[in-house]
């Protein structure tokens, strides 16, 4: 038995509750991402500075998680706070980004 | 809180559109004329009015503000506090319920939809019964006098 083992045999967690914040994580993120993807195809970025913009901007929703959702206390919310709110489905909203960021630089630019 | 929310998100979007549509003619007005008044330094840096600039930054905070806090609400995963949370607020929290106060977990026949069955049944799968609601009901009951 390993040490996370032998914790989790003490304090068990409830799945469908990891499920759900993994949902509204999940959701949050994406809908987020492709509002980026709109502000950094409007303000005309290109290449890294959007990439850039866009991490910013998720560090941004973070604290706004952190603050609002999880009340201080992520360790209460999420087994790994570190990857599961901080950097929980970054890089899964990153299609989106560019979806939209390609889109709006488009439509605005061109 | 949610009505902040829906101030915030409507807010955010009328001005996000706003600036998009000004940042819009900005670039159309600016193309065409012979003189660029904006040259950066740097190429990629946005070229666009510092009031446009402004009203989309802000919009998009206010906008994530308002998806942020209408998001349903975080359950807490430790199973102690999960439960306690649940004995303190009663079981009736979400979903579908019966009469008898028994939670209705799925409509139970996952191929409804193709209607081969003539015969709706409206049975759905159930979740356990609450015992202690119940029993607590019952002593309520007793209490008052134990008159129907």
């Amino acid at each position: 038995m390993t040490e996370e083992e032998r914790q989790l045999a003490i304090n068990p967690i409830v799945q469908s509750s990891v499920q759900h914040n993994t949902q509204v994580i999940s959701n949050i993120r994406n809908l987020t991402a492709s509002l980026f993807g709109v502000a950094a195809g409007t303000l005309g970025l290109e290449s890294y500075p959007g990439f850039i913009f866009y991490l910013l901007g998720t560090l941004i929703v973070s604290v706004l998680l952190f603050m609002f959702r999880a009340e201080g206390q992520p360790s209460k919310y999420f087994h790994r706070p570190m990857s599961d709110l901080w950097l929980g489905e970054v890089f899964g909203g990153l299609s989106g980004f560019v979806l939209t960021w390609t889109l709006f630089y488009g439509l605005v630019r061109a | 809180m949610p009505f902040l929310a829906a101030v915030l998100n409507t807010m955010g979007l009328v001005f996000l559109t706003h600036a998009i549509y000004s940042t819009h003619e900005h670039h159309s007005l600016t193309a065409s004329s012979p003189y660029k008044t904006s040259t950066t330094a740097i190429p990629s840096f946005p070229s666009i009015p510092l009031d446009i600039l402004i009203e989309l930054l802000a919009s998009t905070l206010a906008l994530l503000t308002g998806i942020v806090l209408s998001s349903p609400a975080l359950k807490p995963i430790q199973w102690s506090t999960w439960s306690s949370s649940l004995s303190r607020s009663g079981r009736k929290s979400e979903g579908k319920y019966t009469k008898e106060n028994i939670e209705v977990l799925g409509e139970g026949d996952p191929f409804q939809f193709l209607g081969l069955d003539s015969v709706r049944e409206g049975e759905g799968r159930r979740g356990f019964w609450d015992g202690r609601g119940a029993r607590g009901e019952y002593v309520g009951w007793v209490k008052a006098g134990g008159k129907a």
